[in-house]
């Protein structure tokens, strides 16, 4: 695995392991897997990108980290991410910011930065992330590879360190629709240990992956084509409609106009959720204690949280924390969770008229490192993701084009929506694309 | 609805938060966090009049497991993580006598 270390000039890894799986009968054997640092491992650290649990050694493993290596892949470490997973840009990481291997002055995205890099400069097959609000689908988008959220609840999430319970959702990054079908589809179903994931057995995804839908109906929401976008995005998301509409799809217009306030149902429920999980890093059972004598509990929590997390978890515990106070609960966090509703029921009226809803995965490509210092621009490249997890459907991102900036081509990420637990189709539709298309074939100059 | 924070606000939200921030981190709070609120406050456009409200996605009950004995872990296992221990114990400052 030496060459992984060599290879990384982004800081996509936290962790390179040199390991072989002697499970080599699994469908997965020979596959090289990287996994997002918030997922815990008995092998290595698992640091979720904080110094509050640098050096932490997880005494179990993740279910999909047992299901991974049961069907024989090859884990090849850990990948850097946004601290807790709160963030776009991978900036936020106590371990440095992870670099975009299409231009090195830009982000990958984030929170699974690390992931996506380590996928498109090809240093792993495939990678492993989490997505509450489009930690997956944004960096993927941001480095031209392919990235998937399944619906909540089709993947345990045991050993996923806790961020916002009921939005975060495990998935994968890859270069082919292909792998990311199987990778799921061999870590998905029923797990005891996990109340939220779904009874059912693991769904076939591959099965049908290669078969074409008749009679496709693709939705498009006029609030996804807006001028905030891109040009080039546009542009590029506008040629992708065309190729399914070669491809025999018919394209219904939909309207969802909650779209908009998707960022700010997230900026409650998100923190608040996190507020209340981050509450476990006290400095007396796991993670960093300060060294300074304190004279009492309340002040060791206090100085071993303030010198354990960083400036972005801050804020967010601070922003849940306030949402959730007495006397804010109602105006804020039960208005937004009202909100969720009418999301859902949204979404639920958008899929009686089609098959996927399809967008843009962000409003542009990947920005300069530094370039969204303020938190709220920061917040804004998830307008097009956030809703997809507060409702638990399921979304993917691949890749549809290129934007031309300073001689050096930055990806594209087309998002498509499918409804609940209507992964096999969301994956056939993305199938589809990469049939007729060889935007997933492109690397990177670096990759040779 | 007002969604500016005073710093006496950023001070109590910081305290239940358990962070210790120093004066020019609370103002810094203060400001980042009104501009956020500022942009939260599009909820109230929202109709949300009658709507019950969704903590969860899957709408999911209780759900109860058999109670067997399964697979823990070993006292050791969960003491190795700690900063600091005493025999087999985590070991904390008092607990009586602060303000806490």
């Amino acid at each position: 695995m030496s060459t992984i270390k060599d290879n990384d000039q982004y800081n996509a890894f936290r962790e390179v392991w040199d390991t072989t799986n002697e499970n080599s009968n699994g469908r997965l054997q020979g596959m090289t897997v990287a996994v997002k640092d918030n997922i815990v491992t008995k092998s290595g650290t698992t640091t979720c990108g904080s110094k509050m649990l640098d050096g932490y050694k997880s005494p179990f493993n993740a279910t999909v980290i047992e299901r991974l290596q049961d069907a024989g892949a090859t884990l090849v470490g850990k990948t850097n991410c946004d601290e807790f997973a709160m963030g776009s840009s991978t900036e936020h990481c106590a371990w440095g910011p992870v670099l975009n291997p299409w231009d090195v002055t830009r982000v990958p995205g984030g929170s699974s930065g690390g992931s996506a890099a380590a996928v498109a400069a090809r240093l792993c097959q495939v990678a492993l992330g989490s997505d509450t609000g489009g930690s997956i689908r944004q960096p993927a988008a941001l480095c031209g590879i392919v990235g998937y959220k399944p619906t909540y609840g089709l993947v345990s999430r045991y050993g996923l360190v806790a961020f916002a319970s009921s939005l975060d959702q495990i998935g994968t990054f890859s270069i082919t629709v292909e792998d990311s079908a199987t990778i799921i589809e061999t870590i998905a179903g029923f797990d005891e240990l996990d109340s939220t994931c779904r009874e059912d057995s693991a769904p076939d995804l591959t099965k049908h992956l290669h078969h074409a839908i008749d009679g496709l109906r693709i939705g498009i929401p006029s609030q996804y084509m807006g001028n905030k976008n891109n040009a080039d995005v546009n542009a590029s998301v506008a040629a992708a409609i065309e190729t399914y509409k070669e491809l025999g799809a018919t394209i219904v217009e939909i309207e969802l106009p909650l779209t908009d306030v998707g960022i700010s149902t997230y900026y409650v429920l998100a923190p608040a959720e996190c507020s209340s999980n981050l509450a476990r890093y006290d400095g007396i059972r796991y993670g960093h204690r300060t060294d300074k004598p304190c004279k009492d509990l309340f002040e060791l929590y206090s100085e071993s949280r303030t010198e354990g997390f960083g400036s972005e978890v801050k804020r967010r515990i601070m922003l849940g924390t306030y949402v959730l106070s007495s006397g804010y609960y109602d105006a804020y966090y039960n208005n937004a969770l009202k909100t969720r509703r009418l999301i859902c029921r949204e979404y639920e009226a958008a899929f009686k008229q089609c098959d996927v809803i399809l967008g843009p995965t962000t409003p542009a490509p990947a920005f300069k490192l530094g370039e969204k210092a303020d938190p709220l621009s920061m917040y804004m490249c998830d307008v097009y993701t956030a809703n997809t997890n507060i409702a638990g459907i399921c979304g993917i991102s691949i890749p549809c084009g290129f934007s031309e900036v300073d001689c050096k081509s930055l990806p594209i990420g087309l998002h498509l929506q499918g409804s609940w637990y209507e992964d096999a189709k969301l994956l056939r539709v993305a199938q589809m694309f990469q049939d007729a298309t060889d935007f997933h074939t492109k690397t990177p100059e670096c990759v040779t | 609805m007002n969604t500016s924070l005073t710093t006496d606000q950023v001070r109590h939200v910081a305290k239940l938060s358990r962070l210790a921030l120093t004066d020019a981190e609370i103002e810094q709070a203060k400001e980042d966090l009104s501009t956020i609120f500022d942009h939260i406050s599009r909820l109230n456009d929202v109709e949300t009049e009658g709507v019950d409200p969704l903590d969860h996605p899957t709408e999911l009950q209780n759900r109860n497991r058999d109670d067997s004995v399964g697979d823990a872990l070993s006292q050791q296992q969960v003491l190795a993580n700690a900063p600091a221990i005493k025999d087999v114990f985590f070991d904390v400052p008092k607990v009586l006598g602060g303000d806490a």
